[in-house]
Parts: C-alpha cells; structure tokens; sequence
C-alpha cells in the first residue's frame, strides 16, 4: 500500500480533528459528570443486594411470628395492610409508565414501607431480630438516597416529601393483624425490591445505546474527514 | 292435694287441742262434721274451698281459694276472722291479704252471696298452714368484662321487709348458647341486716363472651328460723342476657391478645356469617366446636409456653382468614438470691436471679418493684433492653439516718405474682468501689505514707483495708489496716518495717469492720524506699603475697538487704609504721593491695552509700603459725558441695574460715571463702562455680585472738571423673617373649579425680585389627592387667611368642571412672630354634609316615586294589565266557559258542591256571547263580564252546588277548574294560546316525520276544532307544528276558540267538549251559544277581 502525500495529510488532519472533538463527547469525558449510568447500575445493584437481604430477614421474622405465617403456603387475605403500596401493577400500565413515573413511584413505595418497617422494630421481641431490622432499614434508606440520586441524575424533581405519611401507631390494633400487617409488609417489600431491579434494569439499558450512539456518531465524523 | 290439706289442718287441730279435756272432742267432731259438711255444699254449689296462704314477707298473708267459675261471677265475699277485732272484708276477688295473724288458730268465715244464694264457708288458719315464698327478685344490675370473660351481677336483697337476720340462699344460673344450655349454677348464702343491701357476684366463662350469649336468671329461699309455715324457693328472676357484645369490626376472634398461665384450657371462638372451614393453634388443626348458627370453637387444654411473638390462632373461611394470638407463660418465679449491698452507703444496690423463664416478652415480661417497708419508698425496674441477659438489679437511693432496710422485690406478670423479702443492715454489706489514685510518700527508709481514693460515704464505719507489699527480693506481704471513713474520699495510712533502697510493689483494697466483701485491688503502685546506712560491714578476707611484703585484702559485696543503698566505695585503714592509713576503693572493686612487708596490723574496711557507712569489719595481718606439718588431705565432695568437720576446739573464739582455690591455678590461691561461728564443728561448702571434675584446694583456719591459724590443708573433689585423657606409654624394650612398657603420669587438669590405678590390655593379632575394644565384655583372647600401685610407671609382659603382633592398650582409672586409651602395636622378636624345630618336627614325621604308607600299601597292593578300585561288573564276565573261568578252573577243554547270524569265529581260550583260590580270597559272596555256571563247568568239563562274535569285537579281543599273552606268564585271557566298551561306542553312533529307521539296537528293550514290547519301544522315541539302559526296564527284565525261566523253558538256543546281534549287552546273548543244568533253570534270575555275579567275574 502506497501513500501519497496528499492522503497523509488528510489522514492527519482527520487524527487532529479528532482530537480536538474528544474532551467533548461526553462518554469519554471521565473527569467531568458520569452522568446517571453509574448511579443506575448502582442502584440496581443494591436492589439486588437487598433482595438477598430479605430473603434472609424475612425467613427470620417469618419464624418469629410462628406458625402458620411461616408455612410455605401461607397466603392470608389483605386485610388490614390497604395502606401499604403495592407493587402489583397490570403489565400494560407498567410498560406505559415514563421513567419519572416509574423512578417517582419506587421513592413513594420505598419511602412508605421504610415508615412501616421502622414501626416493625418496636415488635420484635429479640435484640438480634432488632438488630437485622436495623441493619435493613440502612440498607433501604440506602437505596431510597440511590434512587434520589438516580432521579436528580436524570433531572426529575423528587415526589413532593409533605405526601410522605410518617408512622403512627394505629389505633389498638391485635396482635394478630398486628402480624398480618408485617407479614404484607415483608411480601410487599419484596414485590417492590424484584420489580425496582426490573426497573433499573430496563433505565439501565435504555441509557446505555446513549452512550453507544456517541461512540457511532464520533466514527462517522471520523469517515466525513 | 286439698283433701290432704284439710285434713292435715284437721290434724293439727287435733294435736294441739290433744291435751284439752274430753268434752272439747265433741266441739272437734262437730267442726269435722261441719267441714264435711261445708265441703259438700262447696263442691256442690261451689262455695270457696281450698283456701291457701301465702307470705312474701311474714307481714302480710295472702290467702287465696279456689271458687268455681261457673258461679264465681257476680259473687261478693265477706271474709271475717272469727274472734278477731280485724274487721271483715268484702270483696268480690277469691284472695284476701290480711295481716299476718298470731301462732294461734284462726277460724276464717268466708261468707259468699250469690243471686243465687248465700253459703258461709270456715276454714281454720294458723302460721303453719302459710307458705313463706319470698318475692320474686329482678336483677339489679347484669354487666360483663369482656377481655376477662367475667360476668357481674348486681341484686337487693329487698331486707328491709323481710325479717333480719334470716338467712338467704339465692340460686344463680347462667345459660349459654341459643338452646339455653345451663353454663353454670351457683349457690350463694348471705344474711339479712334489716334493710336493703345490694349483693353481687361474679363469675368467670370459660367461653369468651363474645362467642355467644349468656343469660342469667335468680331466685333465693329465706330460711326464717321463727316461722313455722313452709318456706320455699322465690319464682326466677325475669332472665336478663349480657347487653350486646362488643364486637369490633376486624375482631371476630376472641379471646384477643390473651396471656394465660401454661397449662390453662382455652375455648377460642370465631363468629362469622360465613361458615368456617379449619382452625389452626399454632402449627396445630383443631375440630371446630359449633356454639350457634354463627359462632364456632376450638378447645385447647394444657396449653404449652408459647414462642416470644405469641401462638397463633387462625380460623380460615373460603373467602377470609382471621385470628387471635394467645400468650402462654409462666408466673414469675420468686426471685432467688436476692441480696442488697451498698458500694458507697449512698445507694442500695439490690441484684436478684428471675429463676425460671416466664416465657413471656415484650409488655408481658415480668416487672419488678423494690418496695422498702419502713420508709415506703419504692423502686420500679426498668427495663433495659439491650441489657436483658444481664444479672437483674434496682438500686435504691438510702435514706438518711437509716441504716437498716426491710426490702420487698414485688414480681408480676399478667399471669401471676411472687416476691422475695430481705432485710438488710447496710453497714454490714458494704461492698467499697476499688481504691484508686495510689501515691506513696517517703517518710524514712523503712517507711512510706500510701494515700488512695476510695469514693463513698463511710464516716459512719471503719474501714478494714489489705495493703498487698511485694518486693522481688522478699516476696509478698499482706498487711490489714483499719481506717476511719471518711466523707472526703480520700484516705492515707503510714506504712513501716519497709527495708531501705528497695523496690516495693504496692496495691490495696477495702472492705468495710464488718466484713462483707473486698473490693477489687487497686492498681499497683511501683516505689523505691530511700536508701539507709550499711547494716554491717563486709566479710574480709586477706592473703598475702608470694613475697610475703604485701597483703592483699578481700571483700565481698554487701547484699541488697545489708548495702541498704548503693554502695559507693570502700575505706580502707591500717596502721603500719606510716601510721593509721586510708585507702578509698570505688565500689566495683572488692580488692586492695596494702604493703605491709610482714608487719602485723589490724585491716578495717567500711562500706559506704549516700546515706553513711556500714559498722567496720577487720582481720589482722599474720597468721598464727601451725605447730605440726600439715598433711594434705583428700576428700570427696557430696556433688553440690564439699562437707568438712572438725572437732571442736574451745581456744577458737572468733570463727572458722574455709577458703578455697581450683589447685590447678597460680597463687594467690583464693576462690573464695566462707566463715562459720567458732562452736561450730563442720560446714558444707557449696559454691556454685564448683565444678565437677577439677581439683580443689581446701584450706581451713580457726581463729583466735582475732588471729587466724591453719588448721587444715585438703585436696578434693566435688565429685571425680574419669580421666580426659590416655596415659602416654612407650615400649621401651622387646624380647621374644616379653614387653616391657613404660607410661607417664597424666597431668592433674586431665585426672579429674585421685588416680587410683592403671589397666593393661594385650592382645594377640595382626596390625591394622586391633580387637581390643569393647574390652568390658571380658574377651578370652584378651588379657588385662591391672595395676593398683599408682607409682609404677613400668611393666613388663612375658610369656610371649616370638615375632608376633601384639596389640596394646593402657588406661588409667579414677573412681569416677575409666578413662580413654592409647593403644599401640608391637611385635616380639624372632625365636630361631623353635623356628628349626617347627620345621624339622612336620619334616619328620611327614617322611615317617610316608614310608610306613608305602610299605603297607605295597604289601596290601592286591587287596587295596580289589577293595578300592574294583574291576568295573562287565558283561564279559558272564556266563558267556565262562570258558575262561572253566580254563582257569582246571578245565582245560576248549568251548566254542556259535553265533548263527554273526560270522562265525572260533576263539580258543587255554587256561592253565586257576583263579578259584583268588576268588575265594576276594570276596566271600558267591550267589548261587555264580556257582550255577561253575557246577556247569563241572558238569561239562573240557566242553569246546563255539562263541559267535561280531566281527570287531572279535578282532578286539583278539588284539587283548594277544597283549596280556605277550606280558604276563598266565594263560588267562583278559576281556579288558575298555576294550569291552570301545567297540560299543561305534554301533551306539551308527545307531544316532541311522536312528531314522528307529530299528537300531535296544539292548534290553528289544530283548522280549513279543512284537507288543517292540511296538512300545518303537513307540518311545528315538532318546529312549539310544544306549545302554539296563535299570530302564526292570520289570522287562523280569518278565520277559531271556534268562526269565520261561524263556529258557522254551528254546533257549532259538530265543537267544534269534536275537539281533548284541553289542551292548552281551550278556543275554549268552545261551544256558544246557537245558539240563538245575539251577539255570531255577527262577534265581533276577536284576539283582546279574550285579552279584560281577565279583565271580
């Protein structure tokens, strides 16, 4: 292959153009803002993470609340527990959903069932089950703060705080419901940590391609020169 | 039933009037006639009859009849009371109320007017004919508990009409479900005070109210004592049922929320419209109890503990769940070892054991109050949770002024209650905080001040306290201290009998007079005493030198406990002929060089520290001198130490001195030296660098007049060894049969103990292999001296052998042991005439026994001949040739065998000599079969023989025989062996070479006659064909050879020479004499006779 003086010129001009558009494209642009990639997957991560930890605390105080609530095929009516979010949702309305909606529901539901959860610590008859209850409200208001910052990331505003209900005890309620409603909130918890990692999972490739389109774009400026 | 009244009236009537005279009984019998009477006219027109009285409060009678209806209407009565002032009553009702009457008999005239006509009835009342039947009470008040299941009921006793102090039983009873099923009766007794009381009672469901409806009902019977009528029980009550239970909206389980005592039996009820389907206790399915169209239960007995969140009960419809949770548990146990001490008689701390789990968590574990009988005052337990596990404790503020506490330790739970009881004198239960912030101060060298804090208010008692002292020199010391408490806090105590300079260890802990218990030990606290004067000067020691001008003094350290400081240096002062001198030793050095120049004077040394110097210690110069010549002694020592006695002597007033030096040292000979009081008579000397094995000089003086004199000079061991080394010896001359050997003397350092002798060895052997090792297993071969005498330095070994190795070894030995040896090797020198006659002697004896063996051999030369090297048994010497034998027998006719198959050839054989006296010389065994052919011989004397011969063989014996013709005078002709056997060889190797046809010559084997036994051989193979083989086929031999008798019996001639020519085996070619001969034909023919015939041969 032989180069002609005109072609290496052009070649290099191509190179320095090149050069020249490379602080600008933001994926390559470490130093700078990562952008809302990395917080995602973050995110998901600790979703994932906290679905393991449930799995775990969920057995525990499954067994501490006693038979039948820890039978495998125990599936009590929702009585009481209508205040908690559920995370049951139609797969056509889920799909319909925006990513502000979506990422806006996960902080509502997380931010309600981490209320409740804390109301869960003052039933637990056990230092240790207090203490893995402890354990997993950091770890969930961890993941509250990832999903803020995923939703900052992206520039959605945070669902208005004054909605937030804060825990009240209920007014006497049996200790009976009183187990129905922990045993809801577990399940529900766990509804919502499998669909959150659903969720991220699905911002998670969306935002991907972005970065992907940048890398085409930068190739295709290269083939212009 | 009213027949029986009247006349019960009539007969009471009769009783009381039964004392009355006779003339009344004609008035009895016309009242008789007139109730009869009346009776009839009642029933017939219907008058009242069946009058009967009621009271419901002994005040008033209500008297009622019974009237018949068909004329009742429109008829007014007149009621009069016979005798009485109470007017009569008119009216038209068949009952009448009139005040109660008195005990007496009261005639009643019940006067009916009717349209119809007017009838007057009597009846005769008194109290007894009235029943008392107390009014109907209503329910005053009916509520329920609920969450305890707990039925209340409130009524009056109305006692403000009814007589006081009657008795009162009242009848309770609850009903439950929709068939009114009685759930429970009750029985109640009370009192009447006069006036109206409420009363209650209260009673417990073993059903939760909820599940269905209770109602209740009462009645009661008053037990009036003064009246004689009949009482009985009051009509029930109206029934009142429990106002609507509360049923919440989610709560259709009961009971909620509920804490029992284990081993409680609970009834748990669902009301729900829809049918319910399983129940569940725990993990547990239970048998639903139906109590009405929508109430179902479950019956639990002997309920368990329940785990911490409670047990569940859950009762499942199609549509719903619902549910209750039951808390099982356990009482409080009483609280054991509770025990209240105070740390700073401040506060009371009271601890205790719970005891048993209760099983219970959360809101329903046990609570605790600490109550104080005497002020009060109590304490609540609070909880801690993160503390749970911990021992239980309330601590309780101390009032001031009392010392003594009767505490009360209240446990509850919702299921039952305990306490415990203590009382406790706090002074006596005083537990101190630990002493902290321990300081000493110096007061002397001996003493400290120790100042501590101890927190807590103790200005009311003593404090006991234990102060721990250690030192590394002295160990440990426990000192007990009493102290006054103090509000402050802060407490200092002196501290003596403290050794100065020393390093002391101090800690300390309290209790209070009344011992309860220490407290922990304080901290230690490191202090080092001031330092103090020398307590006593050193031990000196002086020697002087070799040149007698100078003497040099000895000191040793003081030791920690007598320097009492750091020893700074050592003044020394003497008087010499200068005066008092002064010598000033820094401290390290514990020697001093005074030139004296054999002046005697007295040495003083003082040792000093900052703090002053010690009291002086002196000696004088000289040295009393011994009287005798000392004889050096030896001993022993004990292993740690040399033992020395000495017998007490009264002129030695100050003390014993031993010193000591390792002899092998140069002088001035001191190691040390050690002192002992002048009384004593021995001393054990032990010294740590005394070793084992080195030689040590012991010197022992006594003193006197502060003079000392040499009393004993020893040598010793502390315990011997063998020696390190092997004496050097030389051999110093060397005979033929002798050595003499001489050695030197081992230096002292290498005997390491008193030599007590010498081992020799010697042994015989070549150089280069010394035996003489492992010389202890006693060897034979070699031999020891052993040699006591340690002064000999020589020896001399004889008995030697001339020029031959010896092997020498020498060693020395201590009762330590045995040392090494040098070994060494020499030869004796030669011994010439033993040499010669060493020689000559086996020279001699050798020809001598030659010659002896040559004359006897010579002269036995046919005998060792026969018997040692016999003729080989050859087939020539058989039979077939027995003409020799005839020959030599005298015979001399000529025999001719005749072969048919073979070339004829005549052989002539003359023997002109016999051979029977040598037969009969050699051997003694003569079988029959040998004699056979001899009588034979006999019989045919001078028989020609025409022996047929293959060609060779002939030609053979031919060349023999016409040798043994040549050289020697006999006529015998001799068959030699080899000249036998050589013409064999070739028809054996004709036979290998043509042993295709296989049909070659099998001596033996071919000799039966049958084609079976040629068959077989043939079958054999070519190997066993070849050759010689006369043992191969014994039984052949036997059974069919042709010396076989049968054989013989049948032709011999024909059978022997139809044959193939032998060459082998001659033997059986051989005919039989003659068919005639006795004892060719006998059966004697045997393997074996063919070998005894071989000496006749």
């Amino acid at each position: 292959m032989d180069l002609r003086a005109g072609d290496s010129w052009g070649m290099l001009a191509c190179l320095c153009t090149v050069l020249w558009h490379l602080p600008a494209v933001p994926a390559l642009n470490r130093t700078g803002d990562p952008g809302p990639g990395p917080s995602i997957q973050k995110t998901y991560d600790l979703t994932r993470y906290l679905e393991h930890q449930l799995r775990s605390l969920a057995g525990t105080y499954l067994n501490y609340l006693g038979p039948p609530f820890n039978e495998p095929d125990f599936n009590p009516p929702r009585l009481s527990a209508e205040a908690l979010p559920s995370a049951t949702v139609d797969f056509n309305v889920w799909r319909s959903l925006n990513d502000h909606l979506r990422l806006a529901q996960n902080y509502q539901a997380y931010s309600h069932l981490l209320c409740y959860l804390r109301g869960l610590d003052r039933h637990a008859a056990t230092a240790e089950l207090r203490r893995s209850l402890a354990h997993f409200c950091t770890s969930l208001q961890g993941l509250l703060g990832s999903i803020a910052g995923v939703m900052a990331a992206l520039g959605y505003p945070l669902p208005p705080q004054g909605a937030e209900p804060s825990w009240a005890p209920r007014p006497p309620h049996s200790d009976f419901l009183q187990k129905m409603d922990d045993f809801w909130l577990l399940k529900e918890l766990q509804t919502w940590l499998w669909r959150s990692a659903k969720d991220f999972n699905r911002l998670k490739k969306k935002m991907q391609p972005s970065a992907a389109a940048v890398t085409l774009r930068l190739e295709a400026a290269a083939s212009d020169l | 039933m009213e027949v029986y009244f009247y006349l019960r009236l009539l007969s009471k009537t009769g009783e009381n009037k039964r004392m009355k005279n006779s003339s009344k009984f004609q008035w009895l019998s016309s009242v008789i006639f007139l109730y009869l009477v009346n009776q009839a006219h009642g029933q017939k027109r219907g008058v009242p009859h069946d009058l009967k009285c009621i009271t419901h409060n002994l005040k008033v009678w209500d008297c009622s009849w019974e009237a018949s209806s068909r004329i009742n209407h429109g008829t007014t009565y007149e009621i009069c009371i016979v005798n009485s002032s109470y007017p009569c009553i008119q009216t038209e009702k068949t009952h009448f109320e009139i005040p109660a009457l008195s005990l007496a008999e009261h005639e009643i005239k019940i006067s009916s007017m009717h349209v119809s006509g007017n009838s007057v009835t009597k009846f005769i009342l008194n109290e007894r004919s009235v029943s008392l039947v107390p009014a109907t009470l209503q329910i005053f008040n009916l509520t329920a508990d609920f969450s305890t299941s707990t039925l209340y009921i409130k009524w009056n006793d109305n006692g403000s009409v009814l007589p006081r102090h009657s008795n009162v039983t009242w009848e309770i009873v609850v009903l439950y479900k929709e068939d009114m099923e009685v759930a429970t009766i009750a029985t109640l007794n009370t009192t009447l005070i006069g006036k109206d009381s409420l009363h209650h009672w209260s009673w417990t469901s073993d059903i939760p109210l909820e599940c269905t409806l209770h109602y209740v009902k009462i009645r009661y019977y008053i037990d009036e004592l003064h009246f004689s009528g009949q009482k009985e029980w009051s009509e029930w009550s109206p029934l009142r049922n429990i106002s609507g239970p509360p049923i919440k909206e989610n709560y259709e389980v009961f009971p909620q929320d509920k804490v029992v005592p284990v081993g409680s039996n609970m009834t748990f009820c669902c009301v729900v419209e829809e049918p319910v389907l399983t129940a569940q206790f725990g993990s547990e399915r239970c048998s639903l109890i139906r109590l009405d169209n929508k109430s179902v239960a479950i019956e639990i007995n002997n309920i368990t503990v329940s785990p911490s969140s409670g047990t569940n009960v859950v009762f499942t419809t199609k549509s719903n769940m619902y549910g209750t949770v039951v808390f099982a548990g356990y009482p409080p146990d009483i609280p054991r070892k509770l025990n209240c001490e105070t740390r700073d008689l401040k506060e009371i701390t009271c601890s205790w054991n719970p005891g048993r789990p209760t099983g219970l968590v959360g809101p329903r574990d046990t609570n605790y109050i600490l109550y104080e009988r005497f002020s009060g005052r109590n304490v609540t337990y609070n909880r801690d949770e993160e503390h749970m596990n911990e021992n239980h404790q309330l601590i309780f503020q101390m009032i001031a002024g009392q010392e003594i506490y009767n505490f009360t330790l209240k446990a509850s739970n919702p299921v039952g209650r305990s306490e415990a009881v203590i009382l406790v004198d706090v002074t006596r239960k005083v537990y101190p905080h630990t002493p902290s912030k321990l300081i000493v101060s110096d007061i002397d060298p001996t003493a400290i001040i120790l100042h501590w804090h101890l927190s807590g208010n103790f200005a009311n008692i003593t404090l006991l306290c234990e102060i721990e002292i250690n030192t590394a020199y002295s160990g440990q010391e426990l000192r007990n201290i009493t102290v006054k408490g103090l509000e402050t806090s802060s407490y200092r105590v002196s501290v003596d009998r403290l050794m100065p300079y020393t390093m002391y260890t101090f800690r300390i802990r309290c209790s209070s007079e009344n011992f309860w218990k220490w407290s922990k030990w304080s901290n230690e606290k490191q202090y080092l005493t001031m330092e103090g004067v020398p307590s006593k000067g050193p031990d000196i020691w002086r020697e002087w030198s070799a040149d007698g001008k100078s003497v040099i003094i000895y000191w040793k350290p003081l030791s920690i406990n007598e320097a009492n400081g750091k020893i700074l240096s050592y003044d020394i002062s003497y008087w010499s002929e200068e005066g008092k001198q002064h010598l000033k030793i820094p401290d390290p050095q514990h020697r001093a060089k005074i030139q004296l120049d054999r002046n005697d004077c007295i040495i003083s040394v003082v040792a000093r520290n900052s703090a002053g110097s010690s009291p002086p210690s002196k000696i004088t110069s000289m040295e009393i001198p011994n009287g005798e010549n000392l004889k050096v002694e030896q001993i022993v020592g004990i292993g740690s130490g040399m033992l020395f006695h000495w017998n007490y002597d009264p002129n030695m007033t100050c003390d014993y001195v031993i010193k000591w030096c390792n002899s092998t040292r140069s002088e001035p000979c001191l190691i040390d030296w050690k002192k002992f009081p002048a009384n004593s008579t021995g001393a054990l000397i032990e010294y740590d660098n005394f070793r084992s094995g080195t030689r040590y000089n012991f010197f022992l003086y006594g003193c006197k007049n502060q003079k000392y004199q040499l009393l004993r000079s020893v040598v010793g061991y502390t315990e011997e060894l063998a020696p390190s080394v092997a004496p050097n010896f030389t051999v110093e001359d060397t005979s033929a049969d002798s050595i003499l050997v001489k050695w030197e003397d081992i230096p002292v350092e290498d005997l390491r103990g008193f030599l007590r002798g010498y081992l020799f060895y010697f042994e015989k052997g070549e150089k280069g292999t010394s035996k003489i090792q492992g010389l202890e297993s006693g060897r034979s071969d070699v031999k020891v001296k052993n040699i006591t005498d340690i002064t000999q330095k020589t020896l001399r070994i004889v008995d030697l052998q001339g020029k031959t190795g010896y092997h020498l070894l020498l060693q020395a030995y201590t009762d330590g042991g045995i040392g090494p040896g040098k070994a060494m090797y020499v030869v004796t020198k030669e011994n010439s005439e033993g040499l010669i006659i060493a020689i000559l002697i086996p020279v001699a004896v050798a020809v001598f026994v030659g010659v002896v063996t040559s004359i006897l051999c010579y002269r036995k030369r046919e005998w060792i001949k026969e018997t040692f090297y016999p003729d080989i048994p050859n087939p020539e010497n058989s039979k077939a040739l027995q003409f020799h034998k005839s020959i030599c027998e005298g015979s001399s006719t000529l025999k001719t065998l005749e072969m048919n198959p073979c070339t004829p050839n005549n052989v002539e054989v003359v023997e002109t000599r016999s051979a029977a006296p040598k037969i009969e010389e050699d051997t003694e065994i003569k079988s029959p079969v040998a004699d056979g052919p001899e009588e034979g011989s006999d019989a045919e004397p001078e028989n020609h023989v025409v022996v047929s011969y293959c060609p060779p063989i002939i030609e053979e014996e031919i060349a023999s025989a016409g040798g043994e013709e040549a050289g020697g005078s006999s006529q015998v002709i001799y068959i030699d062996i080899q000249s036998m056997y050589q013409p064999q060889a070739k028809p054996e190797e004709e036979l290998e070479k043509d042993s295709v046809g296989g049909a070659g010559y099998k001596p033996q084997m071919h000799l039966p006659v049958t084609s079976t036994v040629e068959n077989m051989i043939a079958a054999d193979g070519l190997e066993k064909a070849a050759g010689y083989r006369p043992q191969t086929h014994v039984t052949a031999w036997n059974l069919d050879s042709p010396d076989s008798p049968r054989s013989i019996d049948s032709n011999s001639e024909t059978v022997s020479f139809g044959s193939p020519c032998s060459v082998n085996s001659r033997q059986f070619l051989i005919p039989p004499k003659d068919d005639e001969s006795p004892k060719s034909s006998n059966g004697g023919w045997s393997f074996t006779h063919f070998f005894q015939n071989k000496p006749n041969d």
